[in-house]
C-alpha cells in the first residue's frame, strides 16, 4: 500500500511520543513503547487497525522479557512497534516476516537511546550551574525542554525518512525473495519468541517457581487452554500457596489444634 | 505563587499536600526526561525538588545548597523509587525546620535505598506485572480482539500510577524509619516470590502458544513414510519449542548477552531451515 506524507509524519511523531515522557515516564515506557500498543496505533494511522494490532502483538513476543536495568537496553521495541509495523503493513509482510524485520530495526533503535544518554550530559552540566545559583525554575527547564527538543530531532526525522523510502526498498527485497528464503523467515519468526520468554524467566524464575513454567506450558499443550485461562488458574494457585504459607508461619507451629 | 517570606521564622514550614502531589506528577512525568550517563535520574530528582525547596527556604543560598545536593547521582526504578522520594521530601522538610540532618545524610539515604528498590521494582514491574498483562493482551490480540491492547492499557496504567502514587505518599508520611522497617519486614520480597510463581506459569503458557519449531524430517521405507514430527508429538507435544526455550534460557541465565543469543538463534534458524532440519 501507498503511505501518504501525513501518515509518515504521524508514525514518526508516534515514535517520538513512545520515547518521550509525555504520558508519564514509566507509563510511556510500559504502554505505547510496547509493540502491542504502538502497533495498534500504527494500524489505526494506516487504516488497518486489526492488522497493526496482530503484527504488533507478534513483535511484542520478542520484547516480552524486555528489562532495562541501569540504563542499558536490549534493542528498541518502540522502533520495531512503530516503523517496523508500518513497513510490514506497507510491504504486505506476513507476521513471521515482520518479526524477522523487527530484529534489525529494533537494534538500530538503540542508537537513539545511547545518543540521548550521551548528549543529555551537556544539559545536565548547564543545570548544575543553575543549581549553584539557586535557580530552581531553570533547573526544571534544563530537565525538560532541551533534552526533549534533541530527542524529537533524533526520533522524528530519521523515522520520517525511513517511512518515505522504506516501503519501496523492503517491497523490492521481498518480491525478489525465493520460497526458500521465506521459509527461513518463518522458521526464525517461530524461534524468536523463545528469547523474550527466556529473558523474562531469568528475571523471575527463582527456585521452585520454575516448575510452574513447565506446568503452564503443558496446560496449553494438553488442555488447550488460552493464556487468560492459565492466568486465572495460576492466580488462584498462587493465592492459595501464599495464604497457606502465611497461615502456617503466623501460627508459629501447629500447637493450637 | 504565594511567597512564604511573610511567614515568621519560628513557625514550622509544613509542605501542603498539594505541593507534595504536584512534586509527584513532576517526577511521574519527567523522572528520566534528561536521563544521562553521568548521573542518570539525578536531574529528575532536583527538578521535582526545586519548587519544594522554594517553599521550604527563604534564603537563596539555602535553595542553592538544596538544589546542588539533590543533583547528585541517582538511579532506581521510577515507580518503586517513589518510596525513596517520599522519604527524601520528608527529610528535606525536617532539615528546613532545623532538625540536625546533614546534607550528606539525605543523599546517603537515597543512594542506600536506590539499589534495593531498583531490584524489587524492576522484578515486579518489568519482570512480572508488565509481562503477565502483556501476555494476556497479546493472547487476546492474536484472536483479533481489540480488548487485548485496550485492557492492557487500562490495567497497566492502573498498576503503575497506583504503585507510584501510593509509594510517594507512604514514603512521605512514614519517613526514613517507616521505609527501612518495610524493607526489613520482607513483605515486598514475599510478594515478589509469589508473584514470580504466577509469572512463570503465564510465561509457560505463552511459550507453548507462541514459540514454534517443527521438523520436516521424514524417512521413507517402502510404501510407508515415517514423519519425525508425528513421532515427537506422540512422545511429548511441544517438545521442540520447549527444548528451544530451555536452551535459550540456559544461555541467558549463564550470563550471555541478549544480542549474542539473538544472533545465535537467527544463525541456527537460517542453517537449520536451509539444510532442511527445521
Amino acid at each position: 500500500m501507498q503511505i501518504s506524507l501525513w501518515q509518515a509524519i504521524a508514525v514518526a511523531l508516534l515514535y517520538y511520543i513512545c520515547q518521550s515522557p509525555w504520558l508519564g515516564c514509566m507509563l510511556t515506557f510500559c504502554t505505547v513503547y510496547r509493540p502491542l500498543i504502538a502497533g495498534t496505533l500504527v494500524g489505526i494511522i494506516l487504516g488497518q487497525p486489526a492488522l497493526g494490532m496482530t503484527i504488533g502483538a507478534t513483535m511484542n513476543l520478542l520484547y516480552l522479557g524486555f528489562i532495562s536495568a541501569g540504563g542499558s537496553l536490549p534493542g528498541d521495541p518502540a522502533l520495531a512497534g512503530t516503523l517496523g509495523v508500518a513497513l510490514a503493513i506497507a510491504s504486505k509482510l506476513t507476521t513471521s516476516q515482520a518479526l524477522a524485520l523487527a530484529v534489525p530495526v529494533g537494534l538500530l533503535g538503540n542508537l537513539v537511546w545511547y545518543g540521548g544518554m550521551a548528549v543529555n550530559t551537556i544539559f545536565l552540566h548547564q543545570a548544575d550551574k543553575y543549581a549553584e545559583a539557586g535557580e530552581g525554575r531553570k533547573v526544571m527547564f534544563m530537565n525538560i525542554v532541551p533534552p526533549q527538543v534533541f530527542l524529537f530531532i533524533i526520533c522524528f526525522f530519521p523515522v520520517l525518512l525511513a517511512m518515505r523510502v522504506g516501503p519501496s526498498v523492503i517491497g523490492n527485497i521481498m518480491t525478489n525473495l525465493s520460497g526458500k528464503t521465506l521459509h527461513v523467515f518463518t522458521v526464525i519468526g517461530g524461534m524468536l519468541p523463545a528469547l523474550g520468554v527466556a529473558m523474562n524467566l531469568k528475571a523471575i524464575a527463582k527456585g521452585n517457581a520454575f516448575m510452574f513454567f513447565i506446568l503452564g506450558f503443558f496446560m496449553v499443550m494438553y488442555l488447550k487452554l488460552d493464556i487468560v485461562a492459565v492466568s486465572i488458574f495460576m492466580g488462584v494457585t498462587t493465592f492459595v500457596l501464599y495464604s497457606l504459607s502465611h497461615s502456617s508461619s503466623s501460627k508459629g507451629g501447629d500447637t493450637n489444634g | 505563587m504565594v511567597k512564604t517570606s511573610e511567614v515568621m521564622e519560628q513557625e514550622p514550614k509544613k509542605l501542603a499536600r498539594r505541593d507534595i502531589v504536584k512534586a509527584f506528577w513532576n517526577w511521574f512525568f519527567f523522572a528520566q526526561s534528561c536521563y544521562n550517563y553521568e548521573r542518570l535520574q539525578g536531574l529528575g530528582v532536583a527538578s521535582y525538588m526545586a519548587p519544594l525547596l522554594n517553599k521550604l527556604y527563604t534564603k537563596k543560598e539555602d535553595v542553592a545548597a538544596g538544589l546542588t545536593r539533590q543533583m547528585a547521582f541517582f538511579n532506581s526504578e521510577p515507580s518503586f523509587g517513589c518510596l525513596i522520594h517520599g522519604v527524601n521530601i520528608a527529610m528535606e522538610e525536617q532539615k528546613a525546620n532545623g532538625a540536625p540532618i546533614a546534607g550528606e545524610e539525605i543523599n546517603s539515604l537515597k543512594t542506600g535505598l536506590m539499589g534495593p528498590m531498583a531490584g524489587l521494582g524492576d522484578s515486579i514491574i518489568q519482570g512480572i506485572i508488565t509481562p503477565i498483562l502483556l501476555a494476556i493482551g497479546i493472547g487476546l490480540a492474536q484472536k483479533g480482539s481489540f480488548a487485548g491492547p485496550v485492557l492492557y492499557m487500562i490495567l497497566e496504567t492502573a498498576a503503575i500510577v497506583g504503585i507510584s502514587f501510593a509509594g510517594w505518599m507512604q514514603g512521605y508520611s512514614r519517613g526514613r524509619a517507616g521505609i527501612t522497617e518495610l524493607l526489613r519486614s520482607g513483605v515486598l520480597r514475599k510478594v515478589l516470590e509469589y508473584a514470580g510463581i504466577l509469572g512463570c506459569g503465564v510465561l509457560g503458557a505463552l511459550a507453548a502458544q507462541f514459540v514454534s519449531l517443527t521438523t520436516p524430517i521424514a524417512m521413507t521405507s517402502g510404501t510407508t513414510t515415517l514423519k519425525l514430527q508425528d513421532m515427537l508429538d506422540k512422545v511429548l507435544p511441544g517438545l521442540l519449542p520447549l527444548a528451544l526455550t530451555l536452551i535459550v534460557f540456559y544461555f541467558i541465565r549463564k550470563g550471555k548477552k541478549a544480542n549474542v543469543v539473538l544472533l545465535s538463534i537467527i544463525v541456527v534458524g537460517i542453517v537449520g531451515a536451509l539444510i532442511g532440519i527445521f
